[in-house]
């Protein structure tokens, strides 16, 4: 029982990691229509910033902060300069774009600092504390306890202020707030600035656990893009909801379910999905689209 | 509209039933003599562009002419190239291990595809995604069959005695007749009937819908094919380069892949001829300017023909051809169809002859 809490515990942990990616893949996707399957380079990037100031000797926290503004700013120039000729386009070649984006960051993070594996610091130390009477690591509840307060804050941005609401505003109807005379341009940088801040937050928290390589955020893109179809892109609750039944669900299947193993519990997310598209194909939490011509 | 458009350059050449006779006639002829006359070294290289360009063509298929992204074509080379690696090692006949690695491929093909076109847009992006992810562990786990990290070896393209032919000449003979009729079948399925309703689907599927075209049964059908070719370019990589590993289906050839068939041009059967150059010969380029550059390099031609070019580099030769009838009108004509074959292979003819040649004299 005490192992079986632990896993529920730790899954909830990585589960709240593609949780952050999901989301920003979510913000994007409500802003502008697409999937930004660099989100995970994107993120990658950032942990290479803080880790390189890190060993300037700038102290950990300090370095992951500018890492986020880094991030802010990243994110609203490749909007800027780089999506926004195709975001009004053919959805298929934007996504490509990002693609290529992807390949560009990562070739970007290998040239400069190598392929090699790099030891990241833990903002949490790997100390187990006594839980329900289980014993967790503070690096485990430490990771989660952030991106609930991420959230939280999210949400609040979101439901709370001028900037939120504009922001909704231009994710429904970009036009209708372009005619109420939003500025839907740089509504847009900053809906990209979030994104790629929210990356870099994640990025931060599973770095120290999966050390740090240009291609570190592969899996967790995978998975994150998994919570997004169980969760229904719609649906920010419901892909951080998916995001942790999915962290979980993995952690229980490589320990309980043999064949499965720590190398191939990957293929958990996608075996749910694989069940629950044939049941509810608009996802967990999704809503129906009718399209009309 | 735009596919319209597209094809008239073409049609307008096929008017000349001279042209329409002679062109293919002198396309075989010279694929029948090239293997003969080039270098070990090329022909190498040309056989290896050709398993790439029937992996890309397949990709096009499923991405160029149905509009679904799709981010596991690598997955359904790999296991063609496993299946006929394993088959081989059986001592199965090498036909029986082809036919396995195309029916195996076109089955995990639909399967996958049964559930990711249930769901609208781009998921079929982000389900194929995992195809790659979780193929490397998988077939590392099933040491049993695919030989774990090690590997699969599988030799079985030595030129038979009869032939008189060199080895790395038998190879590219064999790659240039499944990798033609692959193309020539391709080439017929996306004109014809089946073409044209991909081509709906891929514009709207609302209309498609009320047209009594079924969106989920096309895209299933698409994404079938595409795995179908992907099993025969694994057979194909089996038989060429000889060794198949995990690595052979990693997340980033699945990337590089979609990346050839953009810069090759997407939609375009020529494109995936350029499409393959592109895998094989760019990373070779760049390996020799610095390694470490590689994967910078590519992101980087990925964007810059996106942005300049994006129907790719087929649709610069579709280009340069109606620039050049336009003034020099009817009796240049002749040039335009046999530009992208010896582009193609002049590429790679400058490259220097490679060492002693192995098989029969």
């Amino acid at each position: 029982m005490g192992t079986f809490v632990q896993l529920v515990v730790d899954g909830l942990s990585t589960g709240s990691v593609y949780a952050a990616i999901a989301l920003a893949i979510v913000l994007v996707h409500q802003a502008t229509g697409l999937i930004n399957f660099a989100q995970g380079g994107m993120a990658v990037l950032a942990v290479y910033i803080a880790w390189w100031l890190t060993t300037k000797d700038v102290p950990l926290i300090l370095a992951i902060l500018v890492s986020i503004a880094f991030s802010i700013a990243f994110g609203a120039v490749v909007e800027r300069f780089l999506m926004r000729r195709f975001e009004r386009g053919d959805p298929d070649t934007a996504v490509v774009v990002t693609i290529g984006l992807l390949t560009l960051i990562t070739g970007v993070a290998g040239w400069l600092w190598t392929y090699n594996n790099q030891q990241f610091p833990s903002l949490f130390s790997l100390d187990t504390v006594n839980f329900l009477g289980v014993s967790v690591s503070q690096r485990s509840l430490g990771t989660t306890a952030v991106i609930i307060v991420v959230m939280v804050l999210l949400q609040a941005l979101f439901v709370g202020t001028k900037l939120g609401l504009a922001l909704r505003a231009v994710a429904n109807n970009p036009e209708s707030a372009a005619f109420s005379g939003l500025p839907v341009g740089r509504l847009l940088m900053v809906g990209w600035g979030l994104a790629a801040a929210l990356g870099a937050v994640a990025g931060a928290l599973v770095a120290p656990q999966l050390t740090l390589t240009p291609g570190m955020l592969d899996n967790a893109l995978v998975y994150a893009l998994a919570a997004v179809i169980l969760g229904g892109l719609t649906s920010p609750v419901g892909v951080v909801v998916a995001a942790w039944l999915i962290g979980v669900l993995e952690n229980l299947a490589a320990v309980y379910v043999s064949f499965i193993g720590y190398d191939l519990k990957v293929a958990v997310p996608f075996i749910l999905i694989f069940v629950v598209l044939i049941v509810r194909p608009q996802g967990l939490f999704g809503r129906k689209t009718v399209v009309r011509v | 509209m735009a596919r319209a458009v597209d094809t008239s350059p073409s049609s307008s050449l096929r008017q000349n039933p001279w042209l329409r006779r002679a062109v293919p006639l002198l396309v075989v002829v010279v694929l029948a003599v090239l293997p003969l006359v080039l270098t070990e070294n090329t022909n190498d290289t040309l056989a290896r562009i050709g398993v790439f360009a029937v992996a890309v063509l397949g990709l096009n298929v499923v991405m160029g002419y149905t509009g679904q992204v799709s981010l596991g074509q690598i997955f359904f080379v790999g296991l063609g190239a496993y299946v006929t690696g394993y088959g081989v090692q059986q001592g199965w006949n090498v036909v029986l291990a082809f036919l396995a690695a195309c029916l195996a491929a076109a089955v995990a093909g639909l399967v996958v595809a049964l559930a990711a076109a249930r769901l609208g847009g781009l998921a079929i992006a982000m389900v194929t995604i995992a195809l790659p992810i979780v193929g490397v562990p998988l077939a590392k786990r099933l040491s049993d069959v695919t030989g774990g990290s090690q590997g699969l070896s599988a030799r079985f393209a030595e030129a038979p005695e009869a032939t008189g032919l060199y080895d790395d000449q038998w190879v590219l003979y064999v790659v240039l007749v499944i990798g033609g009729a692959v193309f020539l079948l391709t080439r017929a399925l996306v004109r014809g009937k089946y073409g044209r309703a991909f081509a709906i689907v891929k514009g709207n599927e609302a209309v498609a819908s009320s047209m009594g075209i079924s969106p989920y049964r096309y895209k299933v059908l698409a994404f079938t094919i595409a795995s179908l070719i992907g099993g025969i370019s694994g057979f194909l990589y089996m038989f060429v380069i000889q060794y198949t590993s995990p690595e052979t289906m990693s997340f980033g050839h699945s990337i590089e892949l979609l990346a050839a068939m953009v810069i090759g041009g997407a939609g375009s059967i020529i494109g995936s001829l350029l499409g393959g150059a592109y895998y094989v010969l760019v990373p070779e380029l760049t390996n020799q300017v610095d390694s470490s550059l590689t994967a910078l390099l590519q992101g980087v031609i990925l964007l810059a023909v996106l942005f300049v070019l994006p129907g790719g580099l087929a649709s610069l030769l579709r280009r340069l051809t109606r620039g050049r009838r336009r003034s020099g009108a009817g009796s240049g004509a002749a040039a335009p169809p046999t530009t992208p074959l010896s582009t193609a292979v002049s590429g790679t003819s400058a490259e220097e002859p490679g060492k002693e040649r192995q098989g029969h004299a």
